[in-house]
């Protein structure tokens, strides 16, 4: 069944065909979110805020792009959104979860030493995962975490193909400068 | 390895993180509490505006028909006025001594 035929019954009142939907995209939007926020548990919060936002806006919903293409660009906002709002939370948890992750991992495999670099090139990554600016990291999370097509990318964010690539170009480019001084050429 | 191979690296182990496999129940529990939001509201059309300021002014002219109907069958000589109200509260039954 497509996704049109799904909406129309879903605002005839049929839920179940809510959950089929939601069962769906859950997957694409938890992936997209743990992009935004790397965290398991807010990325959850996060796929519960889009589906009740969907589920409130169905009605709006025109049909002129993919119903993908406008759950994406949910996603995208009330990541961002998210974001924003726990911005000092963020600051405050960010060095705990990260010395906590450290003492809880036990690797037979690696050392000690192995085992606190790449923690260590994992929280470095993160951060500079974060500090992109946000159109940037919007296109990055889209290419990476989704597998999206640029093409696909620029019908989200409603921009040109040829300005996505731009952008992945520099998201790219500011990676590999934050990243360089720690892991090397 | 170099930074891109570290970071397709950290998007991997990102992804392979598994979602919660009861988070599409809890979140239709919510849409069910939400039931009234999702229909569309429903448009009043201009015939129930219409019928209803038909009525209040239905409801008008009839006040007005009746109250006029009432002032033609008035008799002002057919008013009376109980001017001696002793018998409504009389007193002297309470102040009498033989009242105990």
């Amino acid at each position: 069944m497509s996704d049109e035929q799904l909406i129309k019954i879903i605002l005839s009142g049929n839920k179940e065909a809510f959950t089929t939907l939601l069962m769906k995209y859950q997957l694409s939007v938890f992936s997209t979110a743990m992009g935004f926020v790397h965290s398991k548990e807010d990325a959850e919060d996060i796929v519960q805020d889009v589906f009740i936002q969907v589920y409130r806006t169905l009605s709006s919903f025109k049909g002129s792009s993919q119903f993908s293409t406008w759950l994406y660009r949910v996603t995208l906002n009330t990541s961002i959104n998210f974001i924003n709002k726990n911005k000092w939370r963020n600051l405050v948890t960010d060095s705990g979860e990260s010395l906590k992750n450290l003492f809880n991992r036990s690797n037979e495999e690696k050392s000690a030493h192995q085992n606190l670099e790449a923690e260590e090139r994992d929280v470095l990554i993160r951060k500079a995962i974060e500090q992109l600016p946000e159109k940037q990291r919007m296109a990055f999370v889209l290419s990476k975490y989704e597998e999206l097509s640029q093409k696909e990318i620029a019908g989200i964010m409603q921009i040109t193909e040829g300005a996505v690539e731009q952008l992945l170009q520099r998201a790219k480019q500011f990676l590999r400068k934050k990243l360089i001084m720690f892991v090397g050429n | 390895m170099k930074p891109d191979e570290y970071i397709d690296d950290f998007i991997r182990k990102e992804k392979q993180e598994q979602m919660n496999p009861f988070l599409a129940t809890k979140i239709m529990a919510e849409v069910e509490a939400l039931d009234s939001i999702i229909s569309p509201k429903k448009k009043i059309s201009v015939w129930q505006y219409m019928t209803v300021a038909a009525s209040i002014i239905l409801i008008m002219i009839m006040g007005i028909s009746i109250d006029s109907i009432g002032k033609q069958t008035k008799n002002p000589n057919s008013i009376s006025v109980n001017i001696n109200d002793s018998q409504i509260e009389n007193l002297s039954c309470y102040i009498s001594e033989n009242y105990e």
